[in-house]
């Protein structure tokens, strides 16, 4: 029955036009007839016409009514208003363009920042009931490996232990702490090739609830004894890449080192592990983590503490509860280990741990804490500035309403209701939002790609997701509606509201309707030069951060360097052998000997690299475990390569051999604050770790100056510098100072590498300041894209002014006539118009002022070198603000000001 | 021009009307429906002939009549409506519904 009433509605609506067709016709019968019957009772033919009209009653409001009954009016008038929504749009072009642009950058920049956020922060990780995963301790991709109390990393064995006694979770996993970029070989052909090699539980796959795309997960039969099960689970996006989706994968081999795996599967094409941002290619059992160079031991050692442990919580156990049964078993696993020291500073350790469930509902990230802070941002910076734009389009839009007052007024008159008037006037700012949310979307996907590029340091994209998704889409619509609600809600209802009569009378006169439009055209104004200042003062601390950090002093120098890694894993030899020690002497040696080259030397660490670092017990102080010292392994010529100034003692020379006495050299800070005062350190000796065990004596030999390790907003390190062959450690980043062009000399240092052995692979080559420079990446984006907000922010502003001038200005034509009539001069109309703009612009600046003081403060952790509240920032950014600001409102006054007053009079 | 007082009909009986006067006249043009609901009510119920035609879109929605094209007794095109079984059915509800509403309302004013 519904059905039917429905299908009836739905036949009417498609023959509409015959519809009425047939209605009018079978009026005009009726209203024949009638006439007829009257005109044969004896009327005259004129009275019988007007007498069967008035009995008909108002044919066009019947004929509406007998429509409406067909419930489809609203349609009709939707399609009506949207028709004259596109002409009066098309009747002011340039309007209707700036309105559409500033809301296709405005929402643009949104969804494109939306996008990042969503990928960084927001999403579910892509495998079963994420909610339920929680990672023991803080996931902090740091963490110290050799301390007892760390809840960062575990071992190995505690992890079997606390899967074999735990009740609360269904599932645990061990995964290493960070995967590792090795090379290795495919399918047996000679061409290295660089992979993404992450380490896993047997339990990974199963705890994550992922099923493979092809063949089969890692499983727990694969990491049951050590060493013997060679088997590889690659990425989707790796097998695509790297074996050209190859469908006979399974059974392909991958060599790493001297180990051959064999592919068991391959993963689901959505599935990128489980920290955000880093994707890796390749997952081999924890099983073979002695087989992948550079040779992991940990399999069996109880106090090697480099992974994380995540649990799946069983359906029923809160994560409180879960909490303290791991609590409770990790102090019983850890003291029950046979080899634990428990002498009484681990005891004091242990006794203070306590170990933390965070959920991993969203992954683990680093990511997440570099990007958050930048992000929410520029997230706050897009908003205003859509909040601008949405300020411009209500001002435009409310300078045409009223312009239109009088045709409402007409239509209203007419007998048109109000609520249709309004409905028309958000049909048109529906109609250019959602024009301008498409255009957005456009561009936030162009803006995303670019985006990614922009935080991505150096040449290797960040493997992201931020293509648009259903929540984005969602979040572009509703930001799109509230924008149409917010611009259209106001010019709709107050061009309704206004005094039938007064409009009538005259659409330009001092109606009262259009002074409290100024009003509220006043306020938009200020509201966005306060907006304004807020965005610009913002932009203008992140470039001079940006420029403090680029004049930092390194302490090393970072023009004319060229870099370079080498990956020696390949060679299947450990660092300590001899052989591997003279090569990289002999590549040093050969290097150093190019035309142009000045001084070339390996180290493990040039800059941003990471650390690898330990206390040290230096004899004659107090020990503070919590003070560690960063080592460096380095080549004879690093300091010269680097530039770094010796400021005591010597450095190191073919005298300091794998066998003779070892030696260190050591940074400023840590000669003036871990040795005794009023003590050369020169000479004296420490233990390059917690205990005093004799195989880590070294000798001081010389002090340098403080250098940048880490990034360049730290504070001076306390470092250690040791030569290689007293100490091989993660060796293989390759510095070469040079005079002249880069491009030869990376040819001729990459053949001279390859003529001592032709099998190393480098990658990386790029120059120590574009390495340097790298780290600023996140500041560098802020800066540039908070100067673009700024500057967006302040052209729509300008806008705005010009706009609302203009318009008062031509509404006040007639005033200025009979001033310029009167005698007035140009200067003094200039002034007239010029004075608002200027009051306008100051009330803005003086609101904006404390906010933006405000804002600067909760972004203080992003700035360096920088005064808590700048005043040199605020300053220039509020006289630049007045100055453009007063600039834009110029054009209007000027006109005013050369109004001839005969025309303008006459106007009236 | 006719000078005859006439009363508005009650609102909400205009259906009843129509359906009734369809029922005992069978297929009929709206304007034999005002003629004929006039004379039936000897000249003293008004319906304003134009509101005919939206309460029969509404009829013809709800299915209670279907309409159809056909030629007058002078030759003109009219459209013609007629009851269907809904139609009927509809008939008998406003028939008791009004009976019910009437009978209340006679009982008050009768209460003297």
């Amino acid at each position: 029955m519904h059905f039917d009433e429905f299908v009836r509605r739905v036949t009417m609506l498609v023959r509409g036009k015959r519809f009425q067709g047939d209605l009018d016709e079978e009026m005009r019968l009726h209203r024949e007839l009638r006439e007829e019957h009257y005109a044969a009772s004896g009327m005259s033919s004129q009275a019988a016409r007007s007498a069967a009209h008035r009995s008909f009653g108002n044919a066009v409001s019947i004929r509406e009514a007998s429509y409406g009954a067909w419930g489809w009016n609203w349609l009709e008038s939707l399609t009506q208003d949207v028709r004259y929504g596109a002409r009066s749009m098309f009747r002011s072009p340039g309007l209707t363009l700036v309105a559409l642009l500033s809301l296709a950058l405005g929402i643009g920049a949104n969804t494109a920042i939306f996008s990042f956020i969503d990928a960084v922060l927001l999403r579910s990780l892509p495998v079963k009931d994420p909610a339920r995963l929680v990672v023991l301790g803080d996931g902090d991709e740091m963490g110290i490996t050799d301390r007892y109390g760390s809840t960062t990393l575990y071992s190995y064995p505690f992890f079997r232990q606390m899967q074999q006694k735990n009740a609360v979770f269904s599932n645990l996993a061990a995964v290493y702490s960070y995967s590792m970029d090795i090379h290795g070989t495919l399918n047996g052909n000679g061409e290295m090739q660089a992979m993404k090699v992450q380490l896993v539980s047997g339990s990974y796959f199963q705890t994550l609830g992922i099923r493979t795309a092809m063949g089969r997960a890692i499983t727990e039969d694969d990491d049951s004894s050590e060493g013997d099960h060679p088997v590889a689970v690659i990425s989707y996006a790796w097998w695509k890449r790297a074996l050209g989706g190859d469908t006979n994968v399974l059974g392909r081999k991958i060599k790493l080192g001297t180990s051959t795996f064999q592919i068991v599967g391959v993963t689901p094409p959505e599935f990128f592990g489980t920290r955000v941002g880093e994707a890796p290619e390749v997952w081999i059992p924890m099983s073979m983590m002695e087989s992948i160079p550079p040779g992991l031991n940990g399999y069996k050692d109880n106090f090697a503490q480099s992974m994380h442990i995540m649990g799946r919580l069983k359906p029923d156990v809160t994560r409180e509860k879960a909490t303290a049964d791991v609590n409770l078993l990790y102090q019983q696993i850890t003291r029950a280990f046979p080899d634990v020291k428990l002498i009484p500073r681990n005891v004091e350790s242990l006794s203070k741990t306590h170990v933390v469930l965070t959920p991993m509902t969203r992954g683990l990230s680093s990511l997440r804490r570099s990007f958050s802070a930048p992000l929410e941002v520029l997230m706050a910076a897009t908003a205003l500035v859509l909040l601008i734009a949405c300020a411009n389009i209500a001002n435009l839009l409310l300078a045409r309403s009223t312009a239109r007052a009088r045709e409402f007024a007409v239509r209203q008159a007419l007998g048109a209701r109000r609520i249709r008037i309004v409905r028309q006037l958000l049909t048109e700012s529906l109609m250019l939002a959602l024009g301008g949310g498409a255009a957005g979307i456009g561009l936030a996907a162009v803006a995303d790609r670019l985006l990614l590029h922009m935080v991505s340091r150096g040449s290797e994209v960040l493997p992201l997701d931020v293509s648009i998704n259903t929540r984005l889409l969602l979040f572009t619509f509703a930001v799109t509606v509230a924008t149409a609600v917010f611009f259209g809600i106001i010019p709709a209802v107050r061009g309704t509201q206004v005094k039938l009569t007064n409009a009538l009378k005259d659409g330009r006169g001092s109606a009262g309707g259009g002074n409290s439009r100024s009003t509220l055209g006043k306020c938009l104004i200020i509201a966005q030069v306060a907006i304004s200042l807020v965005l610009m003062v913002g932009a203008i601390l992140f470039v001079r951060t940006l420029v403090n950090l680029t004049k930092l002093d390194t302490g090393f120098n970072r023009e004319g360097v060229l870099r370079l890694e080498v990956d020696s894993n390949v060679t299947g030899l450990p660092e300590s052998d001899p052989r591997m020690v003279l090569m990289f002497q002999e590549i040093e040696r050969r290097v150093s000997a190019l035309p142009g080259v000045r001084a070339a030397s390996f180290a493990s660490f040039v800059f941003a690299q990471g650390s690898w670092n330990t206390a040290v017990n230096v004899p004659g102080m107090t020990m503070n475990e919590k003070i560690d010292v960063k080592h460096n392994t380095i080549g004879n010529g690093y300091f010269a390569t680097m530039q770094i100034p010796l400021v005591a003692g010597r450095i190191f020379g073919p005298q300091d051999t794998a066998t003779s006495h070892k030696v260190a050299i050591i940074s400023e800070r840590m000669a003036k604050e871990l040795f005794p005062a009023g003590v050369n350190p020169i000479g004296r000796h420490y233990f390059t770790g917690y205990d005093p065990i004799p195989n880590t004596d070294v000798e001081v030999v010389g002090i340098v100056k403080d250098v940048k390790f880490g990034d360049l907003q730290e504070d001076p390190e306390y470092i250690d510098y040791i030569p290689n062959p007293q100490r091989p450690w993660g060796y293989g980043s390759f510095a070469v100072r040079f005079d002249g062009n880069f491009n030869t000399l990376s040819n001729a240092v990459q053949q001279t590498i390859h003529s001592v052995n032709r099998d190393l692979p480098i990658s990386g080559v790029t120059t120590l300041d574009e390495q340097v420079s790298r780290t600023m990446t996140n500041q560098r984006v802020v800066a540039q894209l908070s100067t673009f907000f700024g500057l967006l922010a302040v052209f729509l502003s300008c806008i705005g002014i010009y706009g609302l001038m203009s318009y008062m200005v031509s509404r006040r034509t007639n005033e200025i006539g009979i001033r310029i009539a009167i005698g007035a001069t140009r200067g003094n109309v200039s002034w007239l118009i010029m004075s608002d703009i200027v009051l306008l612009v100051t009330i803005g600046i003086a609101v904006g002022i404390p906010v933006s003081i405000a804002g600067s403060r909760l972004v203080a952790n992003m700035l360096y070198g920088l005064p808590g509240t700048d005043v040199a920032s605020l300053l220039g950014a509020v006289v630049t603000l007045m100055l453009v600001s007063t600039m834009s409102g110029y054009l209007p006054a000027h006109q005013a000001a050369h109004l001839d007053p005969t025309v303008a009079l006459r106007r009236e | 021009m006719p000078m005859i007082k006439r009363d508005e009909i009650p609102p909400g009986t205009l259906y009843l009307l129509i359906l009734k006067t369809l029922s005992l006249h069978g297929p009929l043009h709206g304007y034999e429906m005002a003629n004929s609901i006039q004379q039936s009510s000897e000249n003293i119920l008004q319906v304003e002939e134009g509101s005919l035609y939206p309460a029969l879109q509404r009829m013809l929605i709800k299915g209670w009549v279907t309409a159809e094209w056909g030629v007058t007794a002078g030759n003109r095109r009219a459209r013609y409506y007629k009851l269907t079984a809904a139609g009927r059915k509809q008939l008998q509800t406003e028939l008791s519904q009004f009976g019910r509403v009437f009978g209340a309302i006679n009982r008050v004013i009768q209460m003297a």
